[in-house]
């Protein structure tokens, strides 16, 4: 919660202006393009040969984490995320996020599932740059936002299941509060499906109390995460913190007040496992 | 090791045949894993914010679960699938 991280002066000083208007005029062809001989189509396959498939798991580590001087927009160097809970990411929004605020059609929605869907909310530098981009630009709806709009955006969308998730593009300039969706996200995809680490768990774990469940199992359409799961013989839902990101979502749908996130250092098993 | 080919005919889908991925997207709406992307073509664009080639590819074949709905849903029949072993079964003990 450093809001240097979210100013224009950060934004300046690392020259974030031109990396984002490289970034996002190649963003749906990040996929395609060969990285050191390497295009990522089939890159669950590569990953599983012996040899190579370290190396690229290495080399693809060292990318989206990258902080060097140099970093290549069109492989979109440096840009990961973290899962987070709507009351976060409202505080963010409210109190740390640069004007303009503007919210657009996903784009990792648009080009795996050819949907448009306006729920990407992007502030600072990025909202000067993505209405050149005019198939990301709703229509028929506001997409300037004020902040109270903007929070109240995000609670439309995090009660409609999606996962809050905040994201540096490039590392450390904080830039958007995308609300994803699995399997379509870039980032999820890669890091549920791949192990790779571009975005991170949230800092909370959500625990469920046994008395207060009364098996409804509203709450487990709602998980992204595969977490939860209804035992009939039982009739209780029970949670695998393993699998749980800690975005609350599931929260939403229970009329019991059953759900709660708790951080994730307090679960011994779950402490700083990211 | 079987991997999954998906291949999709681009004289049939794409900037130079009838049908413009943009318009259909049928076969990645059907698509559960969403295995295919829709991008532009890495050629120099006109506008380069506003391309105007997209092609569609399968660039997640190791998630395909070969039920084979984007073969039958293709207007111009462009997509053929060999289904082998996906990801989650290359990964079972």
């Amino acid at each position: 919660m450093n809001a240097r991280n979210y100013s224009y002066e950060l934004a300046e000083e690392y020259n974030m202006q031109a990396y984002l208007e490289e970034q996002w005029k190649n963003m749906e062809t990040l996929f395609i393009r060969k990285i050191m001989g390497f295009s990522s189509i089939g890159l669950g396959y590569k990953m599983q040969m012996p040899l190579i498939g370290r190396f690229l798991r290495w080399a693809a580590e060292r990318q989206i984490h990258s902080e060097k001087p140099g970093r290549n927009p069109v492989r979109a160097d440096g840009h990961f995320g973290q899962v987070l809970p709507l009351e976060d990411a409202q505080h963010i929004i409210g109190n740390l996020a640069a004007e303009p605020i503007i919210k657009n059609y996903c784009v990792c929605r648009w080009m795996q599932r050819g949907v448009k869907d306006a729920v990407c909310i992007n502030f600072g530098c990025l909202s000067n740059i993505i209405p050149k981009l005019t198939r990301y630009i709703p229509v028929d709806q506001k997409w300037q936002l004020d902040r109270e709009e903007a929070i109240a955006a995000l609670e439309e969308q995090n009660k409609r299941g999606y996962v809050a998730s905040v994201w540096f593009q490039p590392v450390p300039y904080i830039n958007a509060i995308c609300s994803c969706e699995s399997p379509e996200c870039g980032g999820l995809r890669l890091r549920n499906d791949f192990g790779l680490r571009t975005v991170y768990k949230g800092e909370y774990v959500v625990t469920l109390d046994r008395d207060k469940c009364q098996g409804c199992k509203n709450c487990v359409k709602m998980c992204q995460f595969g977490a939860l799961r209804y035992l009939p013989s039982i009739k209780k839902v029970i949670v695998n913190h393993d699998k749980c990101f800690g975005c609350g979502v599931c929260r939403h749908a229970c009329n019991n007040d059953a759900l709660t996130l708790v951080p994730r250092e307090s679960v011994p098993g779950q402490a700083g496992k990211f | 090791m079987d991997k999954t080919q998906i291949k999709i005919d681009y004289k049939k889908c794409g900037p130079n045949a009838r049908i413009d991925p943009r318009e259909c997207r049928k076969c990645m709406n059907v698509c559960d894993p969403a295995v295919f992307l829709m991008h532009p073509t890495l050629e120099e664009h006109k506008d380069p914010y506003n391309p105007e080639k997209w092609l569609v590819t399968p660039v997640w074949p190791c998630m395909c679960t070969g039920c084979m709905r984007c073969a039958q849903v293709c207007p111009e029949q462009a997509i053929t699938v060999k289904a082998q072993r996906s990801l989650y079964q290359l990964r079972q003990p």
